[in-house]
């Protein structure tokens, strides 16, 4: 207790408290949630980097019919590699990781999660299986060229590095896994006296949700990828219809998981929207209870309706009716959280500053996103709809819109408190123009094209469609420029930005109590909670 | 106090494990059974080639080796250490027993030239191809969830008899314990499913 | 504080019984199997199996002296409600295609 006083009166930061070791390795063997919420930021941002790179390629590309500036096959791996990265290494671990580590257990007035050594494995987990994604690039007959979807039976007779991708994504299952085995539990038992469950922020309940689903579902994708593995390796014969294997029972148990997990990418991402929106309204959210429950129906819920992903695979018309009413039905909860922000906003004191602009954008682009989700729950226009350039704009908007710009708005949220700076004021405003502008150019014409029937994972077009994809390609330019000038921007004030108090922006969740950056307990004393996240004077 | 949310939440933890455990076998058992609605006479016929004797034997072992963990555990707890090591010995020696006849069984599978991909196995209906792809995904994965409990039993005992596991400290001995039956449960699936299809 | 939570000391006994009883169950559903029962045969040795199982969990793995991990008590049968949703639904497909 002593040692923790002095701590905080000294001013002693998590980033200078000494521990085991010093330098780099003081980071990569640290266990304090706080530094491994760090690792995960700088790695799942170096992944996120070369997946936009990735894309910049695919849309230099597709700029013009044809072979603009690569052959067929490399296409095929480079839109393959640019989902596995994205999905994988980038939304799936994303905010739960960077920002649930982080935060989380601030939130909750806990000093550390339950399991400090297993968070750390987990990132070691999270770097294993993305190095093996990177290697699996340049060994064993070259880059996958399945889509992220590994569909049999090509997945099992292309002669390209499928091994090798499948473990990585198998190991990174593991990492994720492990997180959600100690969110739960730390959300459990690690709350300070005083904070009951209907007191928990609104991000700790989206979290919590999320745990549970990474928990459940990741185990069948690691079955079937390791099937797949068998597959390949030894004849196994569960996928292989030469073998008398079912191809559809393959996309029924990838869906399984990867449709949840598109839960997985939003439930944390709609939680930021939660914490931010009361900050910057000044009023407490409208229907805490409501947003809880709906994240808790989007998690059960949405573990049923992963066959809206296969209703032109040949599956049975009977099942395809039943996955497409309950997909309707999980949009309901959903919508709920919607009309909830926006009334949190109604008469509300309004501060249009960064974050909220975010949280703005996400709501918008979320929308758009979700609308034309509809159009693909309903039997009759998903056939037409289906694999068409549609699909690619409708997840752009629900996990880029949605997801990637609750990241971006939780960056800036939280950025003060976890470098005791303050970005330059004036330049997200720019850099969100030039992501907004950027986006829309970008993702909006997909619609367009997908309607008019353009296939997805095309390498080439019929020259109908080619105005619509040259300006898809400027967009990404635009949209390049902005997240350019968005990380310049952050990385120069994470060194030059003026210093900040602990509460720049008046929150009343427990992470804004404390110094910031924040000491390595967190707390000098483990807070007793009276009051509810959302109560401003 | 804080001890007390250690081992609470140190027991939750290992639960949670253990349901992702569940479906991870799950997705398995979701694949068996369309399978085997698919073709229920070749499941037949094919599991009419498994050693049925061998399989209940198995089965009373490892039902017997939960029994011994459980005694193990409650022997360790109500202070009789030496007891203890004795049950934990048994829950080894049993579990070793169980993989020995694995082993046995897979290795007269394969002497009979009936393994994946092998060219007399994919003469047979597809059923049967099916059938076996199953069983050895299944059981393999089973037993080497059985060798991976071993080792951390090995390892419990060791700690126990350095004193590193006590009368304060057990909650690794529970957990252990917990994985142990588990894998117990799934072979209890696993058993009818394999060896008793009529 | 040893036994917080699952409280009751167990007698050594009631893992005998228990054991008593999965050997008896075992030795059930062996010899149904020889019986021709049709497609109630896996419904049988299914909930056998599953009768089994619960005594294993709620025994040996304490689940039914949980004082404090009494949300295992419905996320175990949950979980077990959700493989059988997963495997509900594929049938609705494999059937009737």
């Amino acid at each position: 207790m002593a040692e923790l006083s002095k701590q905080y009166k000294s001013g002693i930061n998590f980033y200078e408290s000494k521990g085991g070791f010093g330098g780099i390795l003081g980071w990569i063997f640290s266990t304090d949630h706080k530094r491994i919420g760090l690792l995960y930021l700088i790695s799942i941002l170096f992944f996120f980097i070369i997946g936009v790179s990735l894309g910049f390629l695919m849309r230099l590309e597709l700029m013009a019919p044809g072979s603009t500036i690569m052959k067929p096959q490399t296409y095929n791996a480079i839109f393959t590699l640019h989902g596995v990265i994205m999905i994988f290494l980038f939304v799936i671990p994303g905010i739960p990781s960077i920002f649930g580590n982080f935060f989380m257990p601030i939130q909750i007035g806990a000093r550390d999660v339950a399991f400090p050594k297993i968070n750390l494995l987990s990132w070691w987990i999270y770097m294993a299986g993305a190095s093996l994604a990177i290697i699996s690039l340049f060994t064993g007959g070259g880059p996958i060229d399945t889509g992220w979807t590994f569909y049999v039976p090509y997945s099992l007779r292309t002669t390209v590095n499928v091994p090798l991708a499948v473990v990585s994504v198998f190991i990174l299952g593991f990492s994720s896994i492990l997180t959600g085995i100690n969110f739960v539990t730390t959300i459990h038992w690690l709350r300070a006296p005083g904070m009951s469950w209907f007191r928990l922020p609104l991000f700790v309940w989206s979290i919590y949700a999320t745990a549970w689903i990474q928990i459940l579902v990741t185990p069948v994708i690691g079955i079937t990828l390791l099937l797949t593995l068998l597959e390949r390796l030894v004849g196994v014969g569960i996928f292989d219809p030469a073998k008398g294997g079912d191809p559809i029972l393959y996309q029924h148990l990838f869906w399984i998981y990867s449709h949840p997990a598109v839960y997985i990418m939003i439930l944390p991402a709609m939680g930021v929207i939660s914490e931010i929106i009361p900050v910057f309204a000044r009023k407490a959210i409208f229907g805490y209870k409501a947003i809880v429950f709906s994240s808790l129906a989007i998690a059960s819920v949405g573990s049923l309706v992963w066959g809206h992903h296969m209703f032109v695979s040949g599956q049975s018309d009977l099942v395809s009716l039943i996955f497409s009413f309950l997909t309707f039905f999980v949009a309901v909860p959903s919508a709920v959280k919607v009309f909830n922000w926006v009334a949190t906003l109604y008469k509300g004191s309004i501060e249009l500053k960064p974050p909220l602009l975010f949280a703005l954008t996400f709501i918008f682009l979320f929308s758009i996103g979700g609308l034309t989700g509809l159009f693909q729950g309903a039997l009759a226009t998903d056939v037409h709809l289906h694999d068409t350039y549609w699909v690619v704009g409708h997840f752009h908007y629900v996990i880029f819109g949605g997801t990637g710009f609750a990241l971006f708005g939780g960056l800036h949220y939280w950025f003060p408190k976890m470098f005791g700076k303050m970005f330059k004021r004036r330049i997200p405003y720019l850099s969100w123009a030039l992501l907004f502008i950027g986006f829309n150019i970008l993702y909006f014409p997909m619609f367009i094209l997908g309607w008019e029937g353009m296939p997805r994972r095309y390498y080439d077009y019929l020259a109908q469609f080619h105005t619509l994809q040259l300006i898809s390609t400027i967009g990404s330019w635009v949209l390049i420029t902005g997240l350019i000038l968005m990380f310049i921007n952050l990385l120069f004030s994470l060194f030059r930005g003026e210093m900040v108090g602990s509460n720049p922006w008046g929150g009343a969740t427990l992470e804004w109590q404390i110094p910031s950056p924040p000491p390595k307990e967190n707390f000098e004393e483990i807070p007793i909670v009276k009051k509810g996240p959302y109560e401003y004077d | 106090m804080i001890e007390h949310k250690e081992k609470i939440g140190s027991k939750t933890g290992m639960w949670l494990f253990i349901l992702s455990e569940i479906l991870l076998f799950g997705g398995l058992f979701i694949l068996y059974s369309v399978y085997r609605f698919k073709h229920p006479l070749s499941f037949h016929l094919a599991a009419g080639e498994l050693n049925r004797p061998l399989g209940t034997l198995n089965t009373i072992f490892l039902i017997t080796s939960s029994l011994t963990m459980a005694v193990s555990i409650s022997s360790f707890k109500n202070g009789k250490g030496k007891s203890s090591l004795v049950f934990l010995a048994a829950t080894l020696l049993l579990g070793f027993t169980f993989l020995a006849i694995k082993y046995f069984e897979w290795v007269e599978k394969i002497y009979h030239e009936i393994y994946p991909n092998s060219p007399r196995l994919l003469e047979r209906d597809k059923g049967e191809v099916l059938f076996y792809g199953l069983y050895y995904s299944m059981t393999g994965l089973h037993a080497l969830h059985v060798l991976v409990g071993l080792v951390v039993l090995l390892i419990m005992g060791v700690l126990m008899v350095k004193g590193k596991v006590n009368e304060v400290d057990f909650i690794p001995l529970e957990n252990s314990g917990l994985y142990w039956h588990l894998v117990d449960i799934i072979w209890i699936f696993l058993f009818p499913l394999f060896y008793l299809i009529r | 504080m040893a036994n917080e939570g699952s409280s009751s000391p167990i007698s050594e006994k009631i893992y005998f019984l228990v054991w008593l009883e999965l050997l008896l169950l075992t030795g059930a559903t062996v010899s149904i199997a020889g019986m021709n029962l049709g497609r109630w045969g896996i419904c049988i040795a299914l909930l056998i199996a599953g009768i089994k199982s619960g005594l294993v969990l709620s025994y040996f793995m304490h689940l039914k002296y949980e004082k404090q991990l009494r949300l295992f008590k419905w996320m175990v049968p949950g979980v077990l409600v959700l493989l059988i949703l997963f495997i509900g639904l594929t049938f609705f497909d494999v059937v009737l295609r």
